[in-house]
């Protein structure tokens, strides 16, 4: 497991306690019963402080589980990579 | 404060423990406002479990109106312009024309008096801390940003009227606009995206900000009691020793105009009744001399102990914190040096030492602003204006009474005047005080929030006698409180307190005489509890020997009476005027 998925696998602990690794592999609304509209905006929240980003309206609407976080962090860590280069 | 550590304090709270019920109205998403408000007051009440509850979206009016339906501790109001008229928010599409202009004028006023009604309506039972608009006023005035127009002018006059009312109101307590500029700058404030998307118009940094000042209004710390602070290059540029009484300065033309504002600020924190001393490495008489320039702010009167000699400065601060009778914790120790101020560390771990970063004039007026936020208070009573005398004279005092073949002697020449009073209303803020700050002479060392005292007080059966002290080496003004509920013939006590600079002059046995005849009662029960610092209140219950029930210590009144010492005091019962 890279850092990256460390790093965003404690920010869903700090939002949803308790939950063991291979569910927050699949964490999304649907298989967390508590991922209401306040634990977005909380776990949001906490991954724009953790990793120094800041999402857009858009990514507000399709970041809804933790696959789809990590793609989308994966491939800022990747740009900003790049563009170092 | 970040949203990760406030969802951790909250998760790790003692969920079983005594509920802090707060409500937040405000008009907007309370969102990550309400964690932090609810993490910063947990991190203030470890032992109570806080929940914070919030009113509608959309409604200041109605949701400050709740708050007097309430059961909960305190509230906090947050008023924004978009809750003055939405058309000041950007969420609304009203209309930012000249007309509307006209018209947010015109609703301004009726609207603030709304807002202002129900905040004298919600502070009848409550405690309540106020933030008003802290956000920019959006481009809605047809000038420039950076010209002022006569319609924000008019905005923020009435905004700043209501201001003004509101902190002169007894519940209520308005957030320092000032404050919240020194650590978050205008635009940072504002989160558009969020406020657009979700309703919650601040950002993550502004909203940890204003949540800790929140819940510090809420939650009212108890201020540092006393400043020891060094005299070279400290309270004066220069070394006394080298330069003498000549040579050291505090003014403008000779650079020690740092040192000048440091004395002005010892001054005012004198008369405000914080304690001053002295730990210098000195000469004393040279240091007597020079405290007595009429040109220092801050005079030999303002100071005492004055601990001038070459000894080492933490057995000063042994001294002096036994002259004062207080605790190293309540205490701030101001040096220049390092070293000095690693010295008085080990040896008092709890004090709170402070480099004096002399030359650094950013630094001096940083340490300035730390001295007010560690000594600032809400108001300043009688008994702080003659603190400092009262404890010049009690060390005169206690003196005298260590001798117990001449303490019956040294009391009946004291000419002691004693004014109970078994007024509850007006409620008199500094019998909270006294409550809360007193540690030795404490029956229990129950503290109260003002919520829990207007209620206790608020009970018909309660009563509340306050003592006020005076003899002829000065007044120590209102120094002892007793508290408690008469039931069938018995007078069961709550809360006694009373302030350790009344040691030694028998107020304790007056007040519980006072008790027995005033309420004729045959036995005075104490709620009594041991705690690790009420030693001096159990060594004055030894002398009565009392009984063990299931109300508390008894007391009954024959054992009082016999076991009573001699009392000398003249005794004015101010319940009739």
């Amino acid at each position: 497991m890279n850092d990256l998925s460390v790093r965003l696998m404690n920010c869903f602990s700090e939002v949803f306690p308790g939950l063991e690794k291979n569910e927050i592999f699949q964490a999304s609304p649907r298989s967390i019963q508590k991922w209401d509209s306040i634990a977005t905006i909380n776990l949001l929240t906490i991954i724009e402080e953790e990793f120094g980003v800041s999402f857009g309206p858009e990514e507000l609407e399709r970041l809804t589980s933790y696959p789809s976080i990590l793609e989308y962090l994966e491939t800022k860590d990747r740009t900003s990579q790049f563009e170092k280069e | 404060m970040k949203l990760v550590d406030a969802l951790r304090i909250l998760r790790e709270a003692p969920h079983n423990a005594k509920p802090f019920l707060t409500f937040l109205a405000c008009g907007f998403t309370p969102g990550h406002l309400q964690t932090f408000l609810a993490a910063n007051l947990q991190t203030l009440l470890p032992d109570r479990c806080v929940e914070v509850t919030t009113g509608l979206y959309g409604d200041i009016a109605g949701n400050i109106g709740q708050i007097d339906t309430l059961d909960g501790e305190a509230a906090a109001v947050i008023v924004e312009w978009s809750d003055i008229d939405p058309r000041l928010g950007i969420r609304s599409l009203g209309g930012w024309g000249p007309k509307q202009l006209e018209d947010i004028l015109r609703s301004l006023l009726p609207q603030l008096n709304r807002i202002k009604e129900h905040l004298q309506n919600a502070s009848a039972r409550h405690q309540v801390v106020v933030s008003l608009p802290s956000l920019q006023i959006p481009p809605i005035a047809f000038t420039p940003t950076w010209q002022a127009s006569s319609f924000e002018q008019e905005l923020e006059e009435e905004v700043a009227r209501l201001g003004s009312w509101i902190v002169r109101q007894p519940n209520l307590k308005l957030i320092n606009s000032a404050y919240l500029t020194r650590h978050s700058s205008g635009f940072d404030r504002f989160d558009v995206q969020s406020e657009v998307l979700s309703g919650f118009p601040y950002g993550l940094s502004f909203a940890s900000r204003l949540a800790q000042a929140l819940a510090q209004l809420i939650i009212n710390r108890v201020p540092k009691k006393g400043i020891i602070t060094d005299l070279d290059d400290t309270i004066w540029r220069g070394i006394l020793g080298e330069v003498g009484i000549e040579g050291i300065s505090w003014s403008l033309e000779r650079r020690g105009h740092m040192h000048g504002l440091y004395q002005q600020l010892l001054r005012a924190l004198s008369e405000e009744g914080v304690l001053i001393a002295v730990a210098s490495k000195n000469n004393p008489s040279i240091v007597q001399q020079a405290l007595k320039s009429d040109r220092m702010f801050l005079s030999a009167k303002d100071v005492f102990p004055m601990e001038a000699h070459w000894g080492r400065k933490s057995e000063s601060v042994s001294r002096i914190l036994k002259t004062w009778n207080v605790s190293a914790e309540s205490v701030v120790f101001i040096d220049d040096s390092p070293m000095e101020l690693a010295e008085v560390k080990a040896t008092h771990p709890e004090i709170e030492c402070i480099l004096f970063p002399k030359d650094d004039y950013k630094a001096v007026y940083l340490l300035l602003t730390n001295l007010r936020d560690l000594f600032g208070k809400t108001s300043i009573t009688k008994e702080d204006s003659i603190r400092m005398e009262s404890i010049r004279h009690s060390a005169i005092f206690k003196e005298s009474v260590d001798d117990p073949f001449s303490a019956d002697d040294f009391l009946r020449q004291a000419e002691a005047k004693l004014e109970l009073s078994l007024h509850k209303i007006p409620v008199d803020p500094r019998a909270l005080e006294l409550v809360n700050k007193t540690n030795q002479f404490n029956l229990n060392g129950k503290r109260l929030s003002e919520t829990e005292w207007q209620a206790f007080l608020g009970n018909p059966e309660s009563f509340l006698l306050v003592a006020e002290y005076q003899d002829k080496y000065g007044p120590l003004g209102k120094i002892a409180v007793l508290a408690g509920r008469n039931v069938d013939n018995k007078t069961c006590v709550e809360v006694w307190v009373m302030s350790c600079r009344a040691f030694s002059r028998r107020v304790e046995h007056c007040c519980l005489a006072y008790l027995f005849d005033k309420f004729a009662s045959e036995e005075i029960i104490l709620d009594f509890k041991v705690t690790e610092k009420n030693g001096p209140f159990q060594y004055f219950l030894s002398e009565f020997s009392p009984q063990p029930s299931a109300l508390g210590l008894r007391i009954p009144r024959g054992s009082f009476i016999a076991k009573c010492p001699a009392r000398f005091h003249s005794i004015r019962e101010l319940n009739d005027e």
